[in-house]
């Protein structure tokens, strides 16, 4: 099964559970590192994005709890449940009067459920490109070529995970939603290694329209 | 109808409620920031720092996602790890964050303080 037709079945999954429950307003699936599996096909990706941000501020701090399992907003207007969900997490919105029983069952068995069926008809586990953010450096000169430049580090932990031998070629996407594909190599610059950036030749820049300082995601591109 | 309790005597009543919370079963100890002072009783005092820092992240993470969803003022965040979890609280002008074994109910701590 392609990793579309996983994260198909389970944004289906999704709707219909928020169609069988008005009371969900919203939920989606995403992964530790930021990779976002499926969504209702009514959630904004704004939402999502503002959610798993937050949402990692706490999960770098989960060794003194012994792990994060779950996160839970009681709030005047309604309730927001983050469980870990098959080494994932499922959030779900809620209204302040759903029924707490039946959020449960989605949580611990529907959902559950049905991504253990997914993975016994998916032969291999499915691996999704880890997207990190990175803030944006130009690159200018008569020889920058249509490169940009990533930390070596951050190049073999992507191969390492999509078990590719190297990554060539990424995917940025600006927070406007402009995104464009070019190939990647190793920052050159030893003073600028290890800081969290991408260098980006300035005709690259121009066309995601994004300036020096601003932050993008960025993700290998799919094989 | 009692009268409503003053922002001091509130404070007063939460602070006395949670001594006699750390006293029970599985309650690891508390952090209550105020604007001008904190109370923090905890079992192990090498920890104070981590659990601020943790406390203040999830009641940060927890106000954000609240906004983002906006579900109005936030009445609890639970924060469930494999070994523990916290129940963090924005009370007027004061952040309480209870941490406790994962298996005490967190709802009757709620309904303790006054809180549902």
């Amino acid at each position: 099964m392609s990793k579309n037709a996983y994260a198909d079945v389970l944004k289906n999954a999704l709707t219909e559970i928020k169609k069988i429950c008005p009371d969900v307003s919203c939920s989606f699936i995403f992964r530790r590192d930021g990779m976002v599996v499926a969504g209702d096909s009514e959630t904004a990706e704004e939402t999502i994005e503002k959610t798993m941000r937050s949402f990692q501020s706490i999960a770098e701090k989960e060794d003194m709890i012994g792990g994060l399992k779950a996160l839970i907003i009681d709030g005047e207007k309604g309730k927001i449940h983050i469980s870990c969900v098959n080494n994932m997490y499922l959030a779900l919105a809620a209204s302040k009067n759903a029924d707490a029983t039946f959020l449960q069952a989605i949580m611990h068995v529907i959902v559950p459920t049905v991504l253990k069926l997914l993975e016994s008809t998916a032969p291999t586990p499915l691996q999704f490109a880890p997207s990190k953010q990175l803030i944006v450096d130009t690159l200018s000169g008569l020889f920058v070529g249509d490169s940009v430049q990533i930390d070596l580090e951050v190049l073999k932990q992507w191969s390492e995970l999509l078990n590719r031998k190297s990554v060539g070629e990424i995917e940025i996407e600006t927070f406007s939603g402009k995104t464009t594909k070019c190939s990647a190599r190793e920052i050159n610059d030893p003073k600028l290694k290890g800081k969290g950036i991408i260098r980006i030749p300035e005709r690259i820049c121009k066309v995601l329209e994004v300036k020096k300082g601003e932050v993008v995601r960025v993700k290998p591109t799919e094989i | 109808m009692p009268p409503k309790s003053k922002p001091k005597e509130k404070i007063e009543e939460i602070q006395e409620t949670l001594r006699d919370i750390k006293t029970r079963e599985g309650i690891i100890g508390y952090i209550l920031r105020s604007p001008n002072s904190a109370s923090i009783d905890l079992k192990d005092p090498t920890k104070i720092i981590d659990h601020a820092i943790l406390s203040a992240t999830a009641l940060e993470a927890g106000q954000n996602i609240a906004n983002t969803f906006e579900i109005g003022k936030v009445d609890a965040i639970i924060l469930e790890g494999r070994d523990m979890k916290i129940l963090s609280m924005i009370i007027g002008d004061n952040r309480l964050s209870i941490f406790m074994e994962k298996n005490v109910d967190h709802d009757k701590l709620c309904e303790d303080l006054n809180l549902r």
